[in-house]
């Protein structure tokens, strides 16, 4: 016997039967593994390849082509080598069933051998999948419309702009920055300036036009409709096909018209955000414009290719450049490496345009450049009233937080206040309201106390509130830090506040070396009579320096 | 195969932890050609890991880490250690005694290794290796809990990734196994069962080392510190050479650093800041990373049969680290562990009995000499008087006296002491009482040691820089322990035994807060899991639910 496969795990397996071409070696391993290990896996290995060889042992020579079906023949021919045979086949056929589909693999077969008469390349075979496996159901195979294109042109890079709650997310914004980058390299690597173009779909988004175009969009094209509030699947996917596919698109509506500022077909290149709703809108965009998507990706690229499958390039051995193709990383199902996807069209098939879904927050947002000019399009088109039968009765918005930012000042609160917790943050509002624009924020320390706040303010001492390397991080004018020691993670929240007054009662704590103002004393004492004094109109230091204020 | 098995992904093996355990498990599975994929909760591995640390490689044991890994000391180890020092404290006093008799035996080789280098060679190989029969190392992934069909374990579920099976499900994950307490194998109620190792890495350049240490560029020395530097808590210090550092830290019974109400970082200090070694740490003396981790004590822990179903237990997680006198072995033990479990699984499917690697693995531990290591005959012998309170007091109290002080010095002119540290046998019967780890030395360091003259000038950083210092990915709104009873009875000893806490101190996990609730004040504690180094401290001595923070999540140690 040539090899034990019982010495060989499943992975080595492959690589090692791979060579072995003799049917009755084959077959003697086949049974060494069934009275050895018996591995399911190491069975169906070995008996795949036994069938391999089988087909060509049974390779008849002379096949009748009215009993078997095109695919069997489409496999069939791809091992018949003589012109003769192949004659003979394609004159049987002629003169039984005469099927169209069953003649075209018999003469491209001939063709490529007539053509190729010293090397031995074979044309590659291209049956429509219905042909090819005939016992597997096609649930598309008479979808109408869903078609790709023959000969299409493609242009541009159009970026899919998700909004939630009326403003841009910023996946939007790091896809635009992406896409300006890599349209930027093309028009250099190419000579042909190709555009950016951003994509807003809901019910008012026209205002965030001018944002798409400072963050590196050359046209914007929107499409506004109350009924487009929320995002939903099937209106949303129709309005975006219907932008995508220019005028005279075989599969386009009949009264597009030509638009000034396009001249192709469809979109060379989509983005889309890899968020749940970008996810749900970009698979079925993808598949109404029979293309592919690499979903999840976490780097792009434009570059020429070369490539030598046979599927892509028509012959076997062949070699083909694609130009100008989107590389989409993306890490694999189970983690462990990167693919680069490529969408390439094949010989009779085109393959565009070239789509991508792209995790938030791999790419920067870019500085927006308010001077940047473009053009932006009102896409004119009537939904269908039966797109929005899905009706949505209830939906809930997930609490989106305090904002501390942007206030003129904010009043913090530490762990001091442990003597009377309630009364601590009852002083802290008072404070806040004695100003005019305040917030109140709070130390970690007291979103992880034990405390027992009474319920009127219990709300305000949640992790929505902390400041901080893990809350938010803000720069008022004026921050008042009272009971808080001052640790780095507090302070990186802070420091860059125009006035920082510290209160503590002790007068090393750390927060003191980064305050402008130190106030040493008890923040029950010093509070009531900050908020006296601001309420009276007179913020009177000698009271606070009695208090022991410290200026430095 | 199961209806699991088809269900989810499987692979033959699946090898939870990477760390010396793991690694070994896995490179030995691959080397034998069996698919084996790595799940490891750190961003990479070593992110998660402490050791002090030397590793032995044992003339005795079946397996060593440079045998399946090679050039593991060229490419993940700091310095050979070629001396090692013992040293008895009291006050400034300091008797010396070199142990490096101990040291040397049944010890081929023993390296000061940063677990964070180490761990992460270790696992580039594992990856290689795992890769080329179809599995790889996997990391940011925390396995959360056993899969189970028809009660019968079948695999692992996690947080980020679908539930794999596997033929045989290698948990090494450590001191705090989630996994052996899922199977009921170890718990974590025993503040008698484990230690507490907390240990700062602090720069020297490798030339003041040679220096300082009297070594050359290739050698390094191990010193050990006992006596009455740590408040009667039972427990030692070390320092190791590393490359351009020093690792610095101590080890404590945690019962006895609870009942003590010790701070672990002060009896850190305490070491960092004794005269004996201020010249070590040079003028400045600079931090690069403070750290910590419980330790099991295989003397009372390691399982006797750590296996049930499909799963087996390595390492730490299954209670295998050896505190051999001063000697901490417990990275050699799980490399040991690791292989054989891997050894015992190839053998069973070989044999067409996958099921049976538990059995074989155990059995193996056994005759290789390695469940005798970790639970040593000669302790129950010596800890049956030695444990005892009325005992332990009594031999303190004789040693205490002029004539224990005499006998001690007798002891020395005879050349005894040195004979009896040099001991193995006496190394491995060490009872877990004050006295040898607190009155005997101090005693010997008053009566015979040398007075070392001068203050040391180190100032170590206090909690909150040290916390500062460190990285961490917060798991904001999902904290990996809660606290189930915050009453000061149930948990209020963490206050002071989890190393990032501390009394009067607000910036570390566990605070002490007074309520007023209707006019009575209650004393409680609250937990804030940010500042956690994950050591394992509060499993055991609070009442928490405790788990380890989803993968890449929490502190990510540098050095460790
Ligand atoms: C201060 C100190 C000093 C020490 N000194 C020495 C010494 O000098 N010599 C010595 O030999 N030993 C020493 N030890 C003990 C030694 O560190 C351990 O015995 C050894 O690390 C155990 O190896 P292990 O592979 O079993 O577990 P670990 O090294 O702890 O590895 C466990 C791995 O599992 C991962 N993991 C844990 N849970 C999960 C999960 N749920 N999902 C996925 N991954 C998970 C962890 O991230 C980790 O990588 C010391 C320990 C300490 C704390
Ligand atoms: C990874 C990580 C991330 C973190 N992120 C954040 C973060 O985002 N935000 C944050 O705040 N913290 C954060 N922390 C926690 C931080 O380290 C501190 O623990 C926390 O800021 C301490 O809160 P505190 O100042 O309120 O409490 P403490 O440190 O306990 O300080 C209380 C202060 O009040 C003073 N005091 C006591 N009584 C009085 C009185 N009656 N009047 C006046 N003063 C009094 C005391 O002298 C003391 O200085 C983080 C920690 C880690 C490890
Ligand atoms: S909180 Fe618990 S696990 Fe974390 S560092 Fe403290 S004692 Fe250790």
């Amino acid at each position: 016997m040539t090899l034990d496969p019982n010495g060989y795990t499943i992975q080595e397996l492959g690589p090692a039967i791979k060579d072995v071409e003799d049917l009755e070696a084959l077959r003697s391993i086949l049974e060494a593994e069934k009275d050895g290990e018996n591995r399911k896996g190491a069975i169906a290995l070995i008996e795949s390849r036994i069938e391999k060889f089988e087909d060509d042992d049974d390779a008849p020579e002379e096949l009748d082509p009215t009993e078997m079906s095109p695919a069997d023949i489409g496999n069939a021919v791809k091992s018949i080598d003589e012109i003769d045979t192949l004659e003979t086949m394609l004159e049987r056929e002629e003169a039984g069933e005469d099927r169209g589909s069953v003649k075209r693999l018999i003469s491209q077969r001939l063709d490529s051998l007539r053509g190729s008469d010293e090397d031995d390349d074979a044309e590659v075979v291209v049956e429509p999948p219905e042909e090819k496996h005939p016992h597997l159901d096609h649930p598309t195979a008479d979808k109408q419309h869903v078609r790709a294109l023959e000969d299409g042109t493609y242009r541009d890079m159009w970026v899919y702009c998700e909004t939630q709650q009326g403003e841009l997310i910023d996946c939007s914004r790091e896809m635009l920055g992406k896409a300006r980058e890599l349209m930027d390299e093309y028009a250099a690597d190419y000579g042909d300036s190709e555009r950016v173009v951003a994509i807003l779909i809901g019910d008012d988004v026209e205002r965030l036009a001018e944002e798409c175009i400072s963050y590196g969009a050359d046209v914007v094209v929107y499409h506004e409709d109350d009924r487009l509030k929320r995002f939903r699947h099937k209106p949303y996917t129709e309005v975006f096909c219907d932008m995508a596919r220019g005028a005279g698109h075989p599969y386009g509506r009949e009264d597009r018209p030509e638009e000034e500022w396009r001249d192709y077909d469809e979109p060379r290149y989509i983005l889309f955000p890899a968020t749940n709703n970008g996810r749900d809108l970009s698979a079925q965009v993808q598949a109404e414009l029979d293309s592919g998507l690499a979903s999840d990706c976490s780097d792009l690229f434009i570059e020429n290719v070369v490539i030598s499958n046979p599927v892509k390039v028509g012959t076997a051995g062949d070699k083909k450049e694609f130009e100008r193709v989107l590389h989409m990383k993306r890490p694999d199902f189970s983690g462990f490496e990167y693919s680069t996807i490529l969408c390439l069209d094949n010989p009779n098939r085109e393959f565009h345009p070239q789509g991508a879904s792209v995790i938030p927050g791999t790419f920067e947002v870019p500085e927006p450049d308010l001077e940047r000019e473009g053009e932006i399009v009102d896409h004119e088109f009537e939904p269908d009233e039966e797109w929005f039968r899905v009706e949505v009765t209830e939906y809930d918005v997930i609490e989106g937080g305090v904002d501390l930012t942007g206030h003129g000042v904010v009043v913090a609160l530490g762990r001091g206040i442990g003597d009377d917790p309630t009364r601590g943050i009852e002083l802290g509002l008072d404070l806040v309201d004695a100003f005019d624009d305040a917030e109140l924020g709070i130390s970690r320390g007291i979103v992880t106390g034990s405390y027992n706040f009474d319920g009127h303010v219990e709300q305000y001492t949640g992790e929505d509130r902390q400041i901080g390397e893990t809350g938010q991080i803000v720069e008022p004018d004026l921050y008042i830090a009272a009971g808080i020691s001052g640790a780095i993670q507090h302070k990186v929240g802070c420091d860059e506040s125009g006035t920082i007054v510290a209160i503590n009662t002790d007068p090393d704590a750390d927060i003191r070396d980064f305050s402008d103002y130190f106030i040493e004393g008890d923040l029950f004492e010093v509070l009531p009579r900050l908020i006296d004094a601001l309420e009276s109109g007179e913020l009177d230091t000698a009271a606070l320096a009695s208090g022991g204020a410290t200026d430095d | 195969m199961t209806e699991a098995d088809r269900d989810y992904e499987h692979y033959e093996a699946v090898v939870v932890g990477a760390g010396p355990g793991g690694a070994a498990a896995a490179a030995r599975l691959a080397d034998a050609g069996v698919e084996t994929v790595v799940l490891e909760r750190g961003v990479e591995a070593g992110s998660k890991n402490v050791s002090g640390g030397l590793i032995y490689a044992e003339e005795s044991a079946p397996y060593t880490i440079d045998e399946l890994f090679d050039g593991f000391r060229e490419n993940a180890a700091e310095r050979p250690i070629t001396e090692y020092h013992l040293h008895n404290v009291s006050g400034n006093k300091v008797k010396s005694f070199d142990i490096s008799r101990l040291h040397h035996h049944d010890t081929e080789w023993s390296d000061a290794v940063l677990r964070r280098p180490m761990d992460s060679w270790l696992a580039e190989q594992v990856h290689e290796k795992t890769k080329e029969v179809g599995g790889g190392l996997l990391t940011d992934i925390r396995v959360n809990g056993l899969l189970r069909e028809n009660g019968e374990i079948i695999g692992v579920t996690c947080d980020e990734i679908d539930p794999i099976t596997a033929d045989i499900v290698i948990a090494a994950d450590g001191v705090n196994s989630e996994l052996a307490r899922d199977a009921g194998l170890m718990d974590w109620d025993d503040p008698e069962e484990w230690f507490q190792g907390v240990k700062a890495v602090v720069d020297v350049p490798p030339e003041a080392i040679n220096e300082r240490f009297g070594v050359g560029a290739d050698e390094g020395a191990a010193h050990l510190f006992s006596g009455d530097l740590f408040e009667g808590v039972r427990g030692g210090g070390f320092v190791y050479t590393n490359e351009d550092s020093l690792s610095v830290g101590t080890v404590f019974h945690l019962d006895s650093l609870a009942a003590e109400r010790a701070e672990p970082h002060e009896l850190l200090d305490a070491l960092l800041t004794h005269p004996f070694l201020a010249e070590w740490f040079g003028d400045e003396y600079s931090e690069r990373e403070y750290a910590a981790k419980l330790v099991p004590d295989s003397k009372k822990v390691a399982h006797g049969s750590p296996h049930e179903d499909r799963l087996v237990l390595v390492g730490d997680a299954a209670g295998q680290m050896q505190a051999q006198g001063p000697i901490i072995k417990g990275m050699n033990h799980a490399v040991t562990a690791g292989a054989l479990a891997a050894e015992a699984f190839v053998e069973a499917k070989n044999a067409g009995d996958p099921d049976a690697a538990g059995e074989n693995y155990e059995r193996k531990l056994r005759e290789s000499g390695t469940m005798r290591k970790l639970r040593p005959r000669r302790y129950k012998a010596a800890s049956a008087v030695g444990e005892n309170g009325v005992a332990t007091a009594i031999s303190d109290a004789v040693l205490k006296s002029p004539l224990g002080s005499l006998g001690v010095k007798a002891l020395e002119r005879v050349g005894a002491l040195d004979r009896l540290y040099s001991s193995p046998f006496m190394a491995m019967m060490v009872p877990d009482t004050r006295t040898p780890y607190v009155t005997l030395p101090s005693v010997i360091a008053e009566e015979l040691g040398d007075p070392v003259d001068g203050e040391s000038a180190v100032e170590p950083p206090d909690l909150a820089d040290r916390i500062g210092g460190l990285a961490y990915d917060t798991d904001i709104g999902n904290p990996h322990i809660e606290l189930l009873d915050n009453s000061y009875e149930a948990s209020g000893v963490a206050v002071t035994a989890c190393p990032v806490s501390a009394r009067d101190f607000g910036g570390g996990c566990y605070r002490e807060e007074t309520v007023k609730t209707n006019g009575s004040t209650e004393q409680v504690v609250s937990l804030d899991t940010q500042p956690c180094v994950e050591c394992g401290t509060c499993a055991v001595i609070a009442d928490t639910d405790w788990e380890h923070p989803s993968g890449g999540k929490g502190v990510e140690f540098r050095s460790g």
